[in-house]
């Protein structure tokens, strides 16, 4: 981050001048607004980096040596090593917590997905007794915070024989997202026109036909969205596991590393990696896809 | 839709046919866990269970009295209240100061917005352990920084302290949540009438006026609209308290969220718990009922929020 403030620094430095100086004649500021500018950036940079700070640190911290994170757990970048990786990876099991949160997420995030596209498309394009109601109890399921329905939801999974399994805990990160995406898939639904859907009726297709061939492709950003914003919320998700998944087995990412921070004695090396094991995929998804990542985060902030 | 009258009577059949076979999977879901135990909560707090007695006695409103009349409840509630008003007032100046300076900002600007949204997306853990370790009472950031700058009286263990514990917390999810506000804020800045803006400036408007009077009024929707988000997600927080301090030290971060799961899972008051998190969803039903209706509005008037 830092090399790419000085970088653009310079960079600005360079251009600026000569495309100020053509429009110069017209403008009234010109040489005010360029200082305006430079202060804007300067400031800007120094913000973002104190945005940033945390991971840095947490960057730092993963990667020093046993002693030095012992003496100096917080200073930045003191000493180079991966063995809190090792460490994290082996002794720490964390090879089996990244397989849980994989087993957890990429399920829920597919099934989310297709039942939400499924049950938007029928909410936004097709006629069925008892859709006000349904539609109704869908948008319960976005006004109604999740606390209201933990603790009653614990006992009727203990009585389903669900409590510590791997099957319980997705359908419970499933049915907690759904409301959610059948609402965010209806809006993509409704907005295609229904010439297309008349077109290739008349061409003979099936209702089914004109869902999957014709409709379902005109979609795909929406799916995408959803994907990445359901992947991140489940991957993220620290209360479902933490509820229903009492005995501890196929714990995933976040509560494997809150049962690290109450241990008795914190080893903080190896829960810095373990931290960043956590947070890069997370890291990676958000900056790819920048842009479906924001927009599912932004329509999704109602379920906070 | 295609509910008109020209639909031939086959087609209409077949389109319930495929309706109702699309929405059986979710309902069955939704139904299965979400409307059977939400039911269930309502019965919860209506009697007396501790997670083992198979048939618990009817106590009518006891769970109510006692939740009215239980300190603790107000304490936490107050609690949710401080951190409602903090936790939604900064990131909205914060958020609005950073769009305006964004703004206008072409080049690197996607890096700066990308900057200030991450920590947004980031999981409340990983929050929480680096948040920690900056908080930290003798190695922390911030008591080294306060010891640097010559402040090292008002150095203290940030969160072990009843007297800042809250504020520490509260100022953790104020730098997780402000660079999401902003990304609101900036996307409902590009439909701002620049001409206005420059027209005030023409006029010699300085620049809070030009804020004051010409942008905010035309952001207002967004402003309720982000208002109303932390208003609903305020009242059920947990996961950054809990994970911080769990409540403590000696329930000074105690909110109805922590309070509740503790409750439940801890004391094994499971029907005082329920009962708990009904007044949560009271509070934020509505809330969440007022920013569907704003949300509905701006999308009606495809402000691209």
């Amino acid at each position: 981050m830092t090399d790419f403030g000085v970088l653009e620094k310079e960079r600005r430095a360079e251009e600026a001048g000569p495309r100020r100086q053509t429009r110069r004649d017209g403008m009234r500021t010109s040489p005010r607004r360029r200082l305006d500018l430079t202060g804007k950036h300067t400031l800007l940079i120094v913000l973002s980096l104190l945005t940033v700070a945390p991971i840095i640190l947490l960057l730092s911290t993963a990667l020093k040596t046993r002693t030095d994170v012992k003496v100096n757990p917080f200073g930045l970048f003191t000493s180079f090593s991966f063995e809190n990786f090792v460490n994290a990876w082996t002794q720490g099991h964390f090879s089996d917590y990244v397989l849980n949160s994989v087993l957890l997420s990429v399920p829920s995030t597919l099934l989310v997905v297709v039942l939400s596209t499924m049950a938007g498309y029928a909410f936004a394009r097709l006629p069925f007794p008892g859709r006000t109601i349904a539609f109704y109890v869908v948008v319960l399921g976005l006004l109604v915070p999740f606390f209201t329905y933990m603790i009653p939801l614990f006992f009727q999974l203990r009585s389903l024989g669900l409590l510590d399994t791997l099957a319980g805990v997705i359908l419970v990160l499933t049915s907690t997202s759904v409301s959610f995406g059948t609402f965010f898939m209806r809006a993509f639904f409704t907005d295609l026109p229904a010439e297309l859907e008349q077109a290739a009726r008349i061409d003979g297709a099936s209702e089914w036909q004109i869902f999957y061939k014709v409709m379902l492709p005109l979609v795909g950003p929406g799916v995408s969205a959803l994907s990445v914003f359901t992947f991140l919320q489940t991957w993220n998700n620290f209360l479902v596991p933490l509820v229903y998944l009492p005995g501890g087995g196929f714990r995933p990412l976040t509560t494997a590393l809150y049962q690290f921070t109450s241990g008795r004695q914190i080893d903080i090396g190896p829960l810095a990696a373990a931290t960043l094991i956590t947070v890069l995929p997370v890291l990676v998804l958000f900056i790819v896809m920048q842009k479906q990542v924001a927009s599912g985060f932004i329509s999704g902030a109602v379920k906070g | 839709m295609t509910t008109s009258s020209t639909v031939p009577r086959v087609t209409r059949r077949a389109q319930t046919r495929l309706g109702i076979v699309l929405i059986a999977p979710l309902m069955v879901l939704v139904i299965v866990f979400f409307v059977l135990p939400l039911l269930s909560a309502v019965y919860y707090s209506f009697v007396d269970f501790n997670g083992i007695n198979p048939s618990p006695p009817f106590v009518g409103l006891a769970n109510y009295v006692h939740m009215f009349t239980d300190p603790e409840m107000w304490h936490a509630l107050s609690n949710n209240i401080v951190w409602i008003v903090a936790g939604t007032a900064s990131p909205l100046v914060i958020g609005l100061l950073l769009a305006i300076l964004l703004w206008n900002v072409r080049r690197a600007g996607v890096l700066y917005r990308l900057a200030f949204f991450f920590p947004y997306v980031l999981p409340g853990i990983a929050i929480g352990i680096v948040w920690g370790w900056i908080y930290d009472p003798i190695d922390g950031w911030l008591n080294v920084a306060l010891r640097a700058i010559g402040l090292g009286g008002l150095t203290t263990g940030w969160l072990g302290n009843p007297n800042t514990a809250l504020f520490a917390v509260l100022a953790t999810a104020i730098w997780a949540s402000t660079g999401f506000v902003m990304t609101i804020l900036l996307s409902a800045l590009r439909n701002v009438d620049i001409e206005l803006v420059e027209a005030a400036r023409l006029d010699r408007a300085n620049s809070a006026q030009r804020l004051w009077h010409i942008i905010l009024p035309q952001i207002t929707p967004v402003f309720i609209m982000v208002t109303t988000i932390t208003l609903v997600g305020g009242f059920s927080v947990f996961d950054i308290i809990f994970i911080m301090t769990g409540g403590g030290p000696s329930n000074a971060t105690n909110v109805l969220g922590t309070y509740s799961y503790s409750s439940a899972f801890q004391l094994n008051q499971i029907s005082y718990g329920t009962t708990l998190a009904m007044l949560i969803t009271a509070l934020s039903i509505p809330c969440a009922v007022i920013l569907n209706r704003v949300q509905r509005r701006l999308s009606l008037q495809g402000s691209g929020a």
